[in-house]
């Protein structure tokens, strides 16, 4: 079992930076937005100096989709440091509708992601006692199968059901018969280390991770520092 | 000198193309690469500035495509990821390679330097 909680950390790594990667590559993408914006903003009020009409309307309209862009990276960072906090705790009371609400908007940062929909359905409030790092790795796992095989309304729901048992987290809108087994080596790895049992349904096309009241730490007592 | 345009962001790449309009570029924009080929099947444009990641196809496919259309066309290939890997990937085809945020001066020297190889 240490092997593999070794393994679910590289993996952890490898998702963490893949993360702040997309992340970065967005900001960039805003910055360059605005970097446009205010360069023709002030290009338009040069022209006018020299003569030309100013459409007061259009003026308005660039410094709107200036905020709009500010705001846009406001909430991108808000997400960044929330993903960077899953790693505060190894394991505790985690909000699993927090969790995949988070892996949702940072799933939507992919540029194959932008042009579908990813929803998270309403629900109740769902706490686990769980590692919020490996849930969130897991959901990113489930997210990205179930956006390779999208179905014909270009929409993935995730809806949350719970239980004395535990939590079921159900994905719907897959093709199944397009994409395959899941979960993936990768899936099964943490799946495990969550006490998380992952079940396809093709007919249905629905994925679920259906995942226990309270982990089982045995395995990961020696991850965590006593100061 | 006719440019087109390729980027999802279509906030930035319309504003992209005004401001080129305003230093005397004849600039169209598209922000998915079949908007892209449509524009290129009726217009012979002498350079292409391409967003490398875009959500169906990649800027350096379109680019071959585009290619195949005018092989006369000169590419310019602009990402936000600025990572050694990306720019490796770029340069190995011997493409013009600007990171975004960018000042358009620096776009126009690269549109002018395409033209003049």
């Amino acid at each position: 079992m240490e092997n593999e909680i070794g393994r679910a950390c590289a993996l952890g790594l490898s998702f963490f930076g893949k993360t702040n990667r997309l992340i970065s590559h967005e900001l960039k993408n805003v910055l360059a937005i605005i970097s446009e914006t205010l360069g023709l903003i002030d290009e338009l009020i040069e022209l006018s100096e020299t003569g030309m009409g100013l459409e007061q309307g259009k003026l308005r309209s660039l410094s709107e989709s200036v905020i709009e862009e500010v705001e846009r990276a406001n909430a991108i960072i808000r997400n960044m440091n929330t993903f960077a906090h899953s790693v505060d705790e190894f394991v505790g009371e985690v909000d699993v509708g927090q969790s995949v609400q988070l892996v949702t908007d940072l799933c939507q940062l992919e540029s194959a992601a932008k042009r579908m929909k990813l929803r998270l359905v309403d629900s109740e409030p769902c706490v686990l006692y769980t590692s919020r790092f490996f849930l969130e790795n897991l959901i990113h796992h489930a997210l990205f199968y179930s956006l390779n095989g999208v179905g014909p309304d270009n929409e993935i729901r995730v809806s949350l059901n719970s239980d004395d048992h535990g939590v079921r987290i159900v994905f719907t809108g897959i093709a199944c018969n397009v994409i395959g087994e899941f979960p993936t080596r990768k899936g099964h790895l943490l799946a495990r280390i969550l006490g998380a049992e992952v079940s396809l349904n093709p007919a249905a096309g629905e994925l679920t991770i259906a995942l226990p009241k309270r982990m089982d730490e045995t395995s990961t007592q020696n991850l965590t520092f006593k100061e | 000198m006719k440019v087109l345009l390729v980027d999802d962001e279509e906030k930035f790449v319309s504003r992209l193309a005004e401001r080129l309009e305003l230093r005397g570029f004849e600039s169209d924009w598209a922000t998915t690469s079949d908007e892209a080929f449509s524009k290129a099947a009726s217009v012979k444009y002498d350079v292409a500035v391409l967003d490398v990641k875009m959500p169906h196809m990649s800027g350096i496919d379109i680019k071959k495509k585009l290619q195949q259309m005018a092989p006369d066309m000169k590419f310019i290939f602009v990402t936000g990821h600025g990572s050694p890997e990306d720019y490796c990937a770029g340069s190995r085809e011997g493409f013009c390679y600007i990171i975004k945020p960018f000042k358009i001066e620096t776009l126009v020297e690269k549109i002018n330097q395409a033209m003049n190889v």
